[in-house]
């Protein structure tokens, strides 16, 4: 029951909530409709020209232009962009959360240095990573030469893409970490008790204790890993600007629509859509997976 | 139960390797931003043969660093007080139950996380409304009122006893008054961590600049350094120094609102 009264008063959080939503029809929900509409259009960024509907041109253009190739290798580089980060990412971060929880000297200082990155962000964390990668004689180049080898790191095709996959865990494995931990502390200590009773200790006792007590903060990295992963592209865009075939699907969009040659509306709203499918059906498996996972608790 | 000593040692060890993947690369920055480009060229891993700070004031000019944290500050302060504003008149309501659908709003604001990329029709409206290359209008496309301090207090509230509402309600307090007098000071710890997360988020927005904001009077602080790459890619220790100029304010900061952060606050994110 709403107790600040009646007749207007009673209007009063439905109209201050007007505000919140119609900023975000404004701003976020009504231009990502949009963008369905854009994707059938040739729609471009040079003004005064006129668009057209033209169909599925956008998309198959997508799958059939002369570097549809490239195209086709760039949502794989999603996928395994997704993939890699998602998995990589979260096992670390549950590991380091067991680790880190327990009372340890200097365990605050510890939590706060792996959270340090988020806060740095992508601009310098990708600026600090050029330095330790600098292929003229940097740290990480000085240790490859110890074994004989060396590399162009950022400007090589051959692990350019790896390097950034690797920044990307770096700079959120704290934040994943932060939320395993919320979560493992949340277990009461009597339960490991009563399982050490029972001869659960050890593996055991997080294959049965602390993993399906942890289920909501799995669900919740999960999703956010996968979401953020298929959509982000900062960071590419700090470390090898898309080049040395670095682009995904979430690069392509940005570089179609805003990149120094090109303002394809309809063809970057296309990419989008091709992105927002993948987001759709991975973020909708794991979140159907991993749910039905906690209510079986 | 305590563990053994052989656990407890490869506990610290792993943990001093993960500290080290973490702190070397802060160490090494702050080395690199010492030395003299004659130094570095040299030898870039050698350490600085003496603390020296004229680098940094050097920086601070060449790379027009003031201007730019000015333009960060003023961006981050605005776009997370208005977030903040939103989200408890977003959130209250949609966690109480006082809006009808609130089911349906809560979904309705969550599902922003998922949706295609907004990024070309925003463009396109943002153009059409003479926002391009305006603060306020940066500032618009960073305030919402969906977004993580949404989810926060909408977990928080719940916590909060409703007959709290309704004995405030007796007393003639009216909505309004509760939410900004009452209510706020009770959901202060989550709007920390929902202000603190904010804030990084529009402080190290770079692609949202890039695309709006090409007026080099109004960049932030985060295009500025990167536009600062592109002129002395080849000098690493001035370039160390302007990474350092946008660093160290931050981790400053942070060492004093960590606790809100780590300290498990982000659970919330788990009741929501």
């Amino acid at each position: 029951m709403y107790p600040f009264g009646k007749g207007m008063a009673r209007h009063l959080p439905l109209l201050l909530l007007l505000i919140p939503t119609a900023l975000y029809v404004l701003l976020g929900f009504g231009p990502s409709m949009v963008t369905i509409v854009f994707s059938f259009t040739d729609a471009t960024g040079i003004p005064g020209t006129e668009w057209h509907f033209i169909g599925w041109e956008n998309y198959r253009t997508f799958f059939t232009a002369s570097n549809a190739d490239d195209q086709i290798k760039a949502i794989g580089r999603s996928l395994y962009f997704a993939f890699a980060v998602v998995l990589i990412q979260n096992a670390v971060a549950l590991f380091v959360a067991v680790l880190l929880n327990r009372k340890l000297k200097g365990d605050v200082f510890y939590r706060a240095t792996l959270f340090l990155p988020v806060v740095l962000g992508v601009t310098v964390s990708g600026l600090i990573w050029q330095l330790m990668f600098n292929p003229m004689g940097g740290p990480v180049q000085r240790i490859l030469k110890m074994f004989g080898t060396s590399s162009n790191f950022f400007g090589s095709y051959e692990v350019a893409f790896e390097l950034i996959i690797f920044v990307q865990i770096w700079m959120y494995m704290g934040y994943s970490m932060t939320i395993f931990l919320a979560g493992l502390q949340a277990i009461s200590r009597d339960l490991y008790e009563a399982g050490y009773i029972d001869g659960a200790k050890g593996w055991t006792a997080f294959r049965h204790i602390t993993y399906p007590m942890i289920a909501p903060a799995v669900t919740v990295n999960m999703l956010l890993s996968i979401i953020g992963a298929l959509q982000t592209f900062d960071i590419i865009y700090v470390t090898t600007g898309g080049k040395f075939e670095t682009s995904t699907l979430a690069w392509n969009v940005f570089a179609a629509a805003f990149g120094a040659t090109s303002a394809d509306y309809g063809r970057a709203s296309a990419i989008g859509m091709i992105q927002f499918v993948f987001v759709l059906i991975f973020a909708v498996a794991a979140m159907s997976y991993f749910r039905k996972r906690e209510v079986e608790l | 139960m305590r563990e053994p000593y052989s656990a407890t040692a490869s506990r610290y060890g792993v943990i001093w390797l993960l500290m080290a993947l973490y702190l070397f690369p802060l160490f090494y920055l702050l080395n690199v931003a010492m030395k003299t480009q004659f130094e570095y060229l040299a030898d870039p891993v050698a350490l600085a043969k003496q603390i020296r700070f004229a680098n940094f004031a050097e920086a601070w000019k060449l790379g027009n660093f003031a201007d730019y944290l000015w333009n960060s500050i003023f961006y981050t302060v605005s776009s997370t007080v208005l977030t903040l504003l939103v989200s408890l008149i977003a959130a209250f309501p949609i966690s109480r139950g006082y809006v009808r659908f609130s089911g349906f709003f809560y979904t309705f604001f969550l599902i922003s996380l998922f949706l295609p990329n907004p990024l070309i029709p925003q463009f396109a409206l943002m153009n059409e409304l003479g926002l391009y290359n305006t603060q306020i209008g940066y500032i618009l496309l960073r305030t919402s009122g969906t977004g993580i301090a949404f989810l926060l207090i909408v977990g928080y509230v719940k916590s909060i006893s409703r007959e709290l509402d309704e004995a405030a309600a007796i007393d003639g307090c009216g909505y309004m008054r509760y939410m900004f007098t009452i209510l706020l000071p009770l959901v202060k710890p989550v709007l920390a961590t929902g202000a603190i997360l904010t804030a990084i988020g529009t402080w190290n927005d770079i692609i949202l600049p890039v695309i709006y904001l090409s007026n080099a009077d109004l960049a932030p602080v985060t295009k500025g350094l990167f536009a600062f790459r592109g002129q002395y890619l080849n000098n690493w220790p001035m370039l160390a120094c302007g990474i350092i100029i946008v660093a160290a304010p931050l981790i400053l900061l942070y060492s004093f609102v960590q606790r809100y952060i780590v300290d498990g606050a982000l659970a919330g994110a788990l009741k929501a």
